[in-house]
């Protein structure tokens, strides 16, 4: 017992360890099309906007942290808007967007069917248009089937190009998560690995919440990443998903 | 090394920030660098309080680990880049208006007029000819021809690129004609602030000095009672001092449930004219119009199957057009009618599962040869009530739509009226051959 606080007081310093979310960590599998159509045209001008859309985990967000990131990268002012933000702001948030460079909104079903934030998203869609920036919107299902109220609204995102985004494969996971797990300099043996993936694999947000977790315990224990111990340490904080 | 500065900073902030808080707080800013002062540029109000309130310290502090030797300051306000900020600092911090929020918006240079809107980039086809000639009269002879032109018709099939090509063809006969397009849900908001400011009398003064108003989507006036008042005099001043109007909407004004009668009259005064979807000839010319100003070499029987495919609007087809070219791209093989199959499967495959109200009605009223507004319409004449009625038994069938929903894409209609058009459909296709094979015939169409 007086063992585990002594453990548990050495707690790890909060460095940088955070996954930066670029093209470089974004693994494509069969969403190779989707990636290099943002890569290639993120340091550029381009044509009217794209909508991506694809189940939770599909690495919608990542892409458009990474968009973002490759505009600051050359110097453009990029955004990135999840549209769970229309909770806490009103729809004017939306105003000025369309001087940046890359504007990327995330999430786009969270304003579905509410006609303010619709209303504003067709101006700025429209507004961007005009100025010649780039627009990436994101959302859980294809336009006509978000459940919009204005047809104004989905028949712009139809409008531009629309890519599908898929869930990765297994070995793809994998992938993903040796690729952070070697960010962080830590040892991932492929057995550690899978057992990561078929566990907590069925969304990678949550997958790589469970990499953090290991990667901190393991630092606090001293520990290696053996699937015992990741069972351990993951039993008692997180459900399984399957 | 003006961008260096703030650079620096970024890379820094980056190891203190998230990914998120730096992509939705942080690279929005766009950085001016003068001496010894650094001049942050936020799109709107909201970014800059937030930034104020949660980031500016981290900001200071990285500048100041930065470059401990210089004396920065930092000054946080409202502007881009591609304007030069209106207001000194302090405003901006403390106040909330900027340029882009005041009354004379629409003074911007250009009007709101988006130049890439011609007459010449418009496809003319049968569905849209009245509208593009009443169009181009009024172009050619403002304030007399037509006044108010009023076009209507669903999204995507080009009212707003009319109502620019008018513009921007007025601005090249007289380049001092004070002519602006507006979206009205804007005209509202403008309204509404200039309510807020005490700038009313500049507001009306403003815009019933145009030579010509150009107001798109004003079925986003409905249920705006004051707005409606506002427009309802800028409107009279205008169309009395010959000052051109052209007005747009989703649908006939009459059927605009929220709009003041005096408005609909009105709106009725000039000439009235109707945008339908296109029929598949323009859909090709549209295809072909779109691909060639895109230098994409499109063979013409793969416009004739996108266009035979996509039905519903032109954005759409542009869509598919932006899919097929974008695979070809990607995966370096050349367009052809395979190629571009395999390209749109999965949006045609979802197209063809997700049957809307919108599409039925299309379908219905191309099958009987009358155009979809009248669907909305209050007409009873029976070689419009019954497709009526047939397009809202499909709609009842093919959707999840509920009932009010339904009598609702039906021009305002009560879901009783929707019960009692799915019960005289049912009736009418055991006793009525011809509406049987109808009924039979769409069910086939849509479904297929």
């Amino acid at each position: 017992m007086a063992e585990t606080t002594a453990r548990q007081s050495q707690l790890p310093l909060n460095l940088s360890l955070r996954d930066s979310a670029t093209f470089d960590s974004y693994v494509a599998g069969p969403n190779a099309q989707a990636v290099d159509y943002l890569h290639r045209l993120a340091g550029h001008g381009w044509e009217p906007g794209v909508y991506l859309w694809g189940a939770p985990g599909s690495g919608k967000s990542h892409l458009l942290q990474a968009v973002c990131h490759a505009a600051g990268a050359v110097g453009a002012a990029a955004v990135y808007l999840p549209m769970e933000l229309a909770d806490r702001f009103p729809s004017e948030a939306l105003n000025g967007l369309e001087h940046l460079s890359r504007i990327c909104i995330d999430d786009i079903e969270a304003i579905a069917g509410r006609r303010d934030w619709e209303i504003a998203l067709v101006h700025l869609i429209d507004r961007v248009h005009a100025a010649g920036g780039g627009l990436v919107v994101t959302g859980n299902a294809a336009p006509p089937a978000l459940g919009l109220e204005l047809p104004q609204l989905a028949s712009r995102l139809a409008g531009g190009l629309t890519l599908q985004l898929q869930i990765l494969a297994e070995a793809d996971k994998l992938q993903a998560l040796q690729w952070r797990a070697a960010r962080r300099g830590l040892t991932l043996t492929m057995e550690a690995g899978r057992y990561l993936v078929r566990h907590y694999g069925q969304d990678m947000n949550r997958l790589f919440t469970a990499l953090e977790t290991v990667d901190q315990a393991s630092l606090v224990a001293q520990r290696r990443l053996t699937i015992p111990f990741i069972r351990d340490v993951l039993g008692s904080r997180m459900l399984k998903t399957e | 090394m003006e961008q260096t500065l703030w650079q620096a900073c970024l890379d820094r902030l980056e190891s203190e920030l998230s990914e998120q808080q730096l992509n939705t707080w942080i690279r929005p800013l766009h950085a001016l660098e003068e001496d010894d002062m650094l001049r942050l540029l936020a799109p709107n109000h909201f970014v800059l309080d937030w930034v104020k309130e949660h980031h500016l310290e981290s900001i200071l502090g990285a500048l100041q680990q930065l470059y401990p030797n210089r004396n920065l300051q930092v000054l946080l306000e409202i502007g881009s880049s591609r304007k030069p900020p209106a207001k000194k600092a302090e405003a901006a911090v403390a106040g909330d208006t900027t340029a882009e929020e005041s009354v004379l918006e629409g003074e911007a240079p250009g009007g709101g007029l988006n130049p890439d809107f011609t007459f010449d980039n418009f496809v003319e086809g049968k569905s849209n000819q009245l509208a593009r000639a009443a169009c181009t009269q009024v172009a050619q002879n403002p304030g007399t021809a037509y006044n108010p032109l009023f076009i209507y018709g669903g999204t995507g099939l080009g009212k707003t690129h009319l109502l620019h090509a008018v513009g921007n063809l007025l601005r090249a006969h007289n380049p001092a004609v004070r002519v602006v397009y507006q979206h009205a849900e804007h005209f509202v908001s403008h309204m509404v602030r200039a309510l807020q400011h005490n700038t009313i009398n500049q507001f009306k003064h403003y815009y019933r000095s145009l030579d010509a108003l150009l107001i798109d989507d004003i079925q986003f006036f409905a249920g705006k009672e004051r707005s409606q008042e506002e427009f309802f005099y800028t409107f009279n001043t205008l169309v009395e001092g010959h000052q051109q109007v052209i007005l747009t909407c989703d649908r006939y004004p009459k059927e605009v449930a929220g709009l003041e009668d005096r408005l609909k009259s009105r709106f009725g005064w000039g000439l009235t004219v109707a945008i339908e979807p296109p029929e598949l000839e323009t859909r090709v010319a549209i295809l072909k119009s779109k691909a060639q100003q895109a230098g994409i070499h499109l063979p013409d029987e793969v416009g004739f199957f996108i266009a035979k495919r996509i039905r519903s609007n032109v954005r759409e087809l542009e869509g598919a057009l932006r899919r097929v070219y974008a695979n070809s791209q990607f995966t370096g093989k050349p367009i052809t009618l395979a190629f571009a199959k395999e390209a749109l499967s999965d949006l045609l495959i979802l197209q063809d599962r997700l049957v809307t109200v919108d599409n039925i009605q299309r379908t219905v009223a191309d099958y009987y040869k009358i155009r979809v507004s009248e669907l909305y319409s209050n007409s009873r004449l029976r070689e419009v009530a019954r497709p009526r009625q047939i397009a809202m038994a499909l709609a009842k069938e093919l959707t999840n739509q509920s009932l009010p929903e339904i009598g609702e894409a039906f021009g305002g209609r009560d879901h009783t009226t929707v019960i009692h058009a799915c019960r005289k459909v049912k009736e009418l296709q055991q006793t009525d051959e011809q509406i049987r094979k109808d009924y039979k015939n769409l069910l086939e169409t849509l479904s297929d």
